[in-house]
């Protein structure tokens, strides 16, 4: 059989990476019509800024407290199109039966995976980005113009780290009956140990290590370092956590992926819902 | 053989409908697991928050919490009812059995009442133990009674949801969406006067927005809520949860007869 070389472009990976691209979000990752991904950017963010600044306000906190739930949670608002439909990605290709034919398919896993994250990744960075928004717009953060582009490299590398935190748990999912109460706590957990409505520091030591795992506390601080005009290397290091932390989850998302694969094809088990 | 009365038929077919949940239920209790973890993520964040500021707060963080775990389970559960048996193939089969469809989903809507109230206890206890201790009630058995009194209007608006997802395939999407905008609007964890005014008669078209003022001024010493006292509240309450119940009756009747005759209940 001749083989045919096709140097450092591989049509298949792209072939594979693009078509994950356009059709997952409109089959396993649910976002199948533009309402639900203009809820998603620009409702989300609003109702859950706006509860959290109540609820600071009902317990006397002041302008600044408010300011400072209002960028957590513009931020933390991300889970939803990055860990809870990326997560529940495994769970849907096991209710439509198609989780055995991505198991037996040549494709490269890479680009499969990763295909699927693209759009995640774009609605991610507008969801911060129109959270942030609103928190200057409507509960008087101060966002420099200066900072802007700190400020955008903060968002777009939280956004890709998240949704390599959702591909991991889409990982683990694989091996569960429902991805749903994980995916449910991913969704909100941050809120408690990423530092959304006050300092990490008021946790429990315990409770401060575990949100260190988390990618959304590392790009929170990253964006709150951004808005406060910290120098670059102060940035760079927070850059680099969030980066490290997204590189992470898409490694141990891949060899969760190969382990249960393996497994599913050894006992013909995990594919059945 | 004797027909049995359409009443009988009725009664049959919620009993069947509870059962039915509660067997659903016990096979694969997990369930109840999605609908607590938010509420007792924002029990904790508002303990934090509240910190410091007396001990009726922890009251607001408790019945904030305990409301949204019943509002998942309760809210959602009824509304999700109809999703459910879309989803599942059996929404043709049960609109056209004998009994109308809202007796099949009332009887749901009991267990999920039900289901509320372990998924409430399970948050309560979880903040009272990151508190340290329970709140300080003055008068725990009207607590108690207002406090179930919540859940059937809750129930209410489940009712209604549940008769207008028959019509749409977007039921989870609308409730996520419209997740944090209930919680404002009722006023889970905060008064619904702190809102602006304007967003005050909006909020009054919801049962459980009265129930949870005549719940707070009954369990908060000095507690601020509308200017009409919480007995005025529980008239409120009674009266906009019989105008819902009425409404979802009516609905469930249009919307029977709609499908039936359009024959499009099975797009999805």
């Amino acid at each position: 059989m001749e083989t045919t070389w096709h140097g450092p472009y591989r049509p298949a990976f792209w072939r594979a990476f693009w078509t994950n691209a356009i059709l997952a979000p409109r089959t396993s990752l649910g976002f199948m019509r533009v309402d639900f991904v203009l809820g998603t950017i620009f409702v989300i963010p609003l109702t859950q800024m706006v509860f959290f600044a109540f609820v600071v306000q009902l317990g006397n906190g002041g302008a600044a407290q408010i300011a400072f739930t209002a960028v957590g949670n513009a931020v933390a608002t991300v889970t939803y199109s990055s860990v809870f439909s990326v997560c529940q990605t495994t769970d849907t290709e096991k209710q439509q039966g198609t989780m055995e034919h991505l198991l037996v398919s040549p494709a490269n896993r890479i680009a499969l995976y990763l295909g699927r994250g693209l759009i995640p990744i774009l609605i991610s960075f507008a969801t911060v980005t129109v959270g942030l928004a609103y928190a200057a717009l409507l509960f008087g953060v101060s966002i420099p113009l200066s900072t802007v582009p700190g400020l955008a490299v903060s968002v777009v590398l939280t956004a890709m780290a998240m949704v390599g935190f959702g591909l991991l748990l889409g990982g683990v999912a694989l091996y569960l009956r429902t991805s749903i109460i994980l995916g449910n706590i991913f969704l909100f957990i941050g809120l408690l140990l990423s530092g959304v409505n006050f300092p990490v520091t008021n946790l429990p030591v315990p409770l401060q290590y575990l949100g260190d795992a988390l990618p959304l506390t590392w790009g929170l601080s990253a964006i709150r370092g951004a808005i406060a005009g910290d120098s670059l290397g102060a940035l760079g290091v927070l850059w680099s956590a969030v980066a490290l932390s997204g590189l992470v989850s898409v490694g141990l998302a891949m060899a969760l992926w190969g382990f249960f694969e393996r497994r599913a094809l050894a006992t013909g088990s995990i594919a059945r819902f | 053989m004797t027909l049995a009365s359409a009443s009988v038929s009725r009664t049959r077919a919620t009993g069947a409908s509870v059962r039915l949940a509660i067997l659903l239920f016990v096979a694969d209790p997990q369930w109840l697991v999605p609908s607590t973890i938010a509420p007792i993520v924002f029990g904790l964040v508002s303990f934090e928050l509240f910190r410091g500021e007396g001990p009726y707060f922890l009251t607001y963080a408790i019945l904030g919490a305990g409301m949204m775990s019943m509002w998942g389970q309760t809210l959602y559960g009824s509304g999700w009812a109809t999703g459910q048996d879309r989803f599942l193939g059996t929404l043709e089969p049960t609109i056209q059995a004998p009994a109308p469809y809202l007796y099949v989903v009332l009887g749901r809507i009991i267990w999920n009442v039900v289901a509320g109230l372990f998924g409430g206890l399970i948050v309560y206890l979880v903040v009272v133990i990151a508190a340290g201790g329970p709140p300080q009630l003055p008068n725990p058995l009207l607590f108690v009674v207002l406090f179930v009194f919540v859940m059937v209007t809750l129930a209410s608006v489940g009712v209604v949801f549940a008769a207008a997802f028959v019509y749409s395939r977007y039921a989870g999407f609308i409730q996520n969406v419209g997740e944090f905008a209930f919680y404002i609007g009722t006023g889970c964890m905060f008064p619904v006067v702190l809102l602006p005014f304007w967003t005050n008669p909006i909020a009054l078209l919801f049962p459980p927005t009265w129930a949870l003022d005549a719940l707070r001024y009954v369990s908060i010493p000095g507690y601020t809520g509308f200017a009409w006292g919480w007995g005025w509240d529980l008239f409120g309450a009674v009266a906009v949860t019989a105008v819902y119940a009425a409404v979802a009756g009516t609905v469930f009747d249009r919307v029977e007869r709609h499908v039936l005759e359009s024959g499009q209940l099975s797009d999805y």
